[in-house]
């Protein structure tokens, strides 16, 4: 495998241009949707199958009335544990060798279950083409010696695209500087490999908690459940089987004591 | 903000009937194995509903992608832990079992007999599977309704169950069968599996706590509390204690555990979904 690569997401940085929105729409040929209103500047609410890139606006009522702006713009985290990977029957959803996580549209079959195994509802279902989408990290770009559009055209660095080793230790001088700074709530989400999902390639430094980004605490891999789960279907099996053995059973004739069906 | 997998009513369906192929396979396999000779019926019954609702199944299941032939994309990988992969595999193992027990059933040889007994213990595993395994599916989302109770798969079971013998008991009833010693092994076995439901449902509900909200409250409640837990587990029960004389009330209470068991995966996958 190569040198994982990484985009680090700087929210310190934004200031809301979508640059980096109508970058990835128009690399990855993405048609435009109506706009919805979702109370803010922001749009869409949620990613879709034609947004990849999208800048969240964060109003926060301060103390003296007047709104501050949180300005993310969020994205696939291209998770090292990733769910929707995991979920993917076909093989479809597969990781490059920069670590990247990618849809082979063709392998796609439909099922939507990675939809529903992202821990960040990344994926989304296409009804035109029936299959799954979601940012492919400019898998086309990256192949060839690009980073992705949306980082290309970020005016402030606010995304940053590099090796991922190299982006984290970036990243912690600069979140030590915002501490210094005054900025006591100042975080990275996903860059520590130990901390959750092994790691995001698409990791962020937040200004607040990551609830406040509609990003949750402690995202899990969904499929950790399908042990424990497993088990205990197996207990309600024992038990039913059981249950159906005494209902049937033939007293004092036992297995096989009957003739045939 | 996290996405459902907007699955609809072919999902639904592709649940309750995987639910009741399954617990309508391991019924006859398990009477075949430990009961006697006034079982036949019981036996042939549940093996040759299975066989038809598995391939209802598969056909449901293709069909729920769209483009059919996609269905094709999914022999080319093979992933035990992930409940989609396998899953998909399984429902063809399955119905290669049905399949044999249903063949085999035709004939009263000594030897085939004992084969389709031998055949009929290891698909009941494959039985086992099928009826559970979609409540695992569930729970192993990023969904916190379905995944945050540890039970789904084994509620999936125990209803498959219900649901299964229900059918054949039901099925018993029509045929005219309903007279011999048979009918009441199949209402024992389905009471056993209700009460275990229930307790199940029970325990579920308590772990999922306020993440529950989507069946407990709001528009899904009345047909949760009403159509599933009351009309569709507690009723029978009663019926089934009360008026097990009564063959007309038996099946009447067989056609409310039908209901439950559908309404039961109508709820959990429409809920969050609507
Ligand atoms: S953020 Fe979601 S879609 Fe992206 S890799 Fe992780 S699980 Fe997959």
């Amino acid at each position: 495998m190569a040198r994982t690569l990484a985009m680090f997401t700087d929210i310190s940085l934004c200031i809301g241009c979508r640059a980096c929105q109508v970058a990835c729409k128009q690399w990855n040929e993405l048609p435009m949707e109506d706009p919805e209103w979702t109370g803010t500047y922001q749009n869409h609410a949620h990613f879709t199958d034609k947004t990849y890139r999208l800048v969240r606006f964060v109003e926060k009522p301060q103390a003296d009335g007047r709104l501050q702006w949180d300005l993310m713009s969020d994205v696939c985290k291209h998770c090292a544990q990733a769910g929707c990977l995991e979920a993917c029957p076909t093989g479809a959803i597969y990781r490059t060798e920069y670590g990247t996580v990618n849809i082979n549209q063709d392998a796609c079959n439909g099922c939507r279950y990675c939809v529903s195994s992202c821990p960040f509802g990344v994926v989304a279902f296409n009804h035109d083409t029936g299959r799954a989408s979601k940012c492919t990290f400019c898998n086309d770009r990256i192949h060839n010696g690009l980073g992705p559009a949306c980082a290309k055209a970020c005016p402030t660095e606010s995304i940053q695209f590099g090796f991922r080793d190299e982006l984290v230790a970036k990243a912690e001088k600069r979140v030590a500087k915002l501490k210094e700074m005054g900025y006591k709530e100042a975080r990275l989400y996903g860059a520590d490999s130990n901390d959750f999902l092994g790691g995001l390639n698409a990791f962020f430094l937040l200004l607040d908690k990551p609830g406040t980004y509609n990003l949750p605490d402690k995202p899990k891999l969904p499929q950790r459940n399908v042990f424990v789960d497993s088990l205990l279907s197996v207990g309600s099996a024992v038990l039913v089987g059981l249950g159906a053995i005494v209902a049937f059973r033939e007293r004092g004739q036992g297995k096989g004591g009957g003739d045939n069906a | 903000m996290l996405k459902t997998p907007d699955w609809g009513m072919m999902i639904v369906f592709y649940f309750f009937l995987g639910g009741i192929a399954g617990g309508s396979y391991f019924t006859a396999a398990i009477a075949d194995n430990f009961g006697g000779p006034r079982d036949r019926q019981v036996i042939r019954l549940g093996y040759w509903l299975s066989l038809p609702l598995v391939l209802i199944c598969g056909i449901l299941l293709i069909a729920d992608l769209g483009v059919p032939a996609r269905f094709l994309n999914m022999l080319f990988t093979f992933k035990f832990w992930d409940p989609m992969s396998i899953g998909a595999w399984m429902v063809g193992v399955f119905g290669l079992f049905s399949f044999l027990s249903c063949v085999l059933s035709l004939s009263s040889s000594e030897a085939m007999v004992t084969l389709r007994r031998k055949v009929s213990l290891v698909g009941t595993l494959a039985g086992f599977f099928l009826a559970s395994y979609t409540g695992v599916l569930l729970s192993a989302t990023a969904l916190p309704f379905w995944s945050e109770a540890r039970l789904m798969g084994a509620l999936f079971l125990a209803s498959g169950a219900s649901t299964g013998m229900a059918a054949i008991s039901l099925l018993l009833f029509l045929s005219g069968g309903s007279t011999g010693e048979a009918w009441g092994k199949v209402k024992r076995a389905d009471r056993y599996s209700m009460i275990l439901e229930l307790v199940i449902l029970a325990v579920f509900l308590g772990l999922l706590g306020s993440a529950a909200a989507p069946i407990i409250q709001g528009q899904f409640a009345p047909l949760f509390w009403g159509g599933l837990v009351v009309a569709g587990l507690v009723v029978p029960l009663v019926l089934d204690f009360v008026g097990s004389k009564a063959k007309t009330l038996v099946a009447l209470s067989a056609i409310l555990v039908l209901a439950g068991g559908f309404i039961l995966r109508y709820v959990l996958l429409m809920s969050i979904q609507a």
